[in-house]
């Protein structure tokens, strides 16, 4: 059977990874939506730089981040009406942190939440989209190698804020590692 | 002591099915109980990190928000022209929206990571057995043939219970199966009257039954618990090509020749 307009539909489909991945760049839901909302817009004005071939999802996380990148960049140099800078709990200088989020989510959905913006993305896109690297690389425009030293940190930090260790007895010594304490691993 | 051969991102790498074969090999060969924790981090990371986030995606999407993509949408078709919209026919190959399963697994990685778990098994029982060597692949054999776990995997009907004789422990039978090579396994849990769930697959050769996988489901009080103990089964029965479970007449009568 012809579809007739499988880009709306898969666009349609992958709303709710697009809200997730949004819920997650700027920490709170109704901010999501818009971004949800202009990226699909902007995905549908530009059907045609979509190569067939790719994953479609990836192309619009791409779009999702750009746009987020793209309003925090806005914000900054729009002047102190939103004053995210007093924010400091929000690394990512987004408009306004979801309270109610941080008592439904588990604790690990919330460490990942208090990881640093850049990490916190891309275990977003290989853990939890499942995107290869390599796709992965692209969504952000950074090398492969990038990707993957970020993705390690990223795992580690995840690993120790929920005390994930696995395989090895938790030992008082192993708990009183820190993260910065890279020289333990070489 | 902690071996640096790897970098982590090359043991991440390995853990999330990236890497080239030559380098995976060469990790499987030097891989032994330090690096197998340090894979396992990284697979647990990325199986918690997606379980953390799975509710997300069953939050119904706000009305608001669909209605006003569906309107963009209905607007863009009208402004396309039909020859457009053949074109854009190519752009059906996604994957399933919903995707939960892992990328394919680097091909062995499981027996490293069975390996990385192998000393908390030890803890359940006596029923595991060490390894017969670290470079084959058979997996954990099962303490004798004629032991209370041989005995109850070849008897205990899927679905059903059943305990363990000379213990208060209980097996739970969930499945039989072939898997890729052919031969007969069996899914199961046993649980321990005062420690955890283990979560075990086990496949018979003509040197009696062999643990092939095993995780271990530890109570949830302080430490972690992982939460990847079915994905990684998930992973492990993709991995070796499992095929359906078997029905329960079929199952009864592979059970009965492997007692002949």
């Amino acid at each position: 059977m012809i579809e007739t307009d499988p880009f709306g539909k898969q666009l349609v489909a992958f709303l709710p990874n697009l809200r997730r991945f949004a819920i997650s760049l700027c920490r709170s839901r109704d901010l999501a939506d818009d971004l949800v909302q202009a990226a699909c817009e902007r995905a549908l004005a530009n059907t045609e730089r979509f190569e067939p071939g790719t994953r479609f999802d990836a192309w619009l996380f791409r779009i999702v981040r750009n746009l987020w990148i793209d309003h925090i960049r806005r914000q900054r140099t729009a002047g102190p009406q939103e004053d995210i800078e007093q924010r400091q709990d929000l690394v990512g200088a987004c408009g306004e942190r979801d309270v109610e989020v941080r008592f439904t989510l588990n604790s690990v959905a919330q460490a990942i939440t208090d990881l640093p913006d850049d990490q916190r993305e891309i275990i977003l896109l290989v853990c939890v989209e499942d995107l290869s690297y390599r796709e992965a690389a692209g969504v952000l425009d950074i090398p492969i190698g990038t990707v993957m030293s970020r993705l390690a940190r990223a795992r580690k930090n995840l690993a120790e804020a929920v005390g994930i260790n696995p395989g090895l007895p938790r030992s008082p010594v192993m708990k009183g590692e820190n993260r910065n304490d890279k020289m333990r691993v070489c | 002591m902690i071996r640096c051969e790897f970098a982590d991102e090359t043991l991440m790498a390995f853990a999330d099915g990236e890497l080239d074969d030559a380098t995976a090999a060469a990790i499987e060969k030097a891989m032994q109980s330090d690096i197998a924790s340090r894979v396992a981090l990284f697979l647990e990371t990325r199986v918690q990190a997606k379980e953390a986030l799975g509710p997300v995606l069953d939050e119904p999407v706000p009305d608001r928000l669909s209605q006003s993509v569906q309107r963009m949408i209905d607007e863009a078709r009208r402004r396309s022209v039909p020859s457009d919209a053949s074109e854009r026919a190519h752009v059906v190959a996604f994957r399933a929206r919903d995707n939960r399963a892992m990328p394919r697994p680097q091909a062995s990685w499981i027996m490293p990571l069975a390996a990385s778990l192998v000393a908390v098994v030890f803890g359940c029982g006596g029923y595991f057995f060490g390894f017969a060597s670290q470079n084959q692949p058979h997996g954990l054999e099962v303490a004798g043939q004629d032991s209370p776990l041989s005995e109850a995997l070849g008897q205990v009907a899927s679905g059903e219970e059943a305990v363990l004789a000379g213990s208060t422990d209980r097996i739970r039978a969930v499945a039989t199966f072939r898997d890729g090579a052919g031969s007969l396994c069996r899914e199961f849990e046993i649980d321990s009257a005062n420690r955890s769930t283990v979560i075990s697959v086990a496949c018979h050769s003509n040197h009696g039954w062999a643990v092939n996988f095993a995780v271990v489901a530890p109570a949830r009080d302080g430490g972690y618990a992982p939460a990847s103990s079915s994905e990684a089964l998930d992973s492990y029965l993709a991995a070796t090509g499992a095929h359906e479970p078997l029905s329960r007449e079929d199952e009864a009568a592979a059970l009965r020749s492997l007692g002949q």
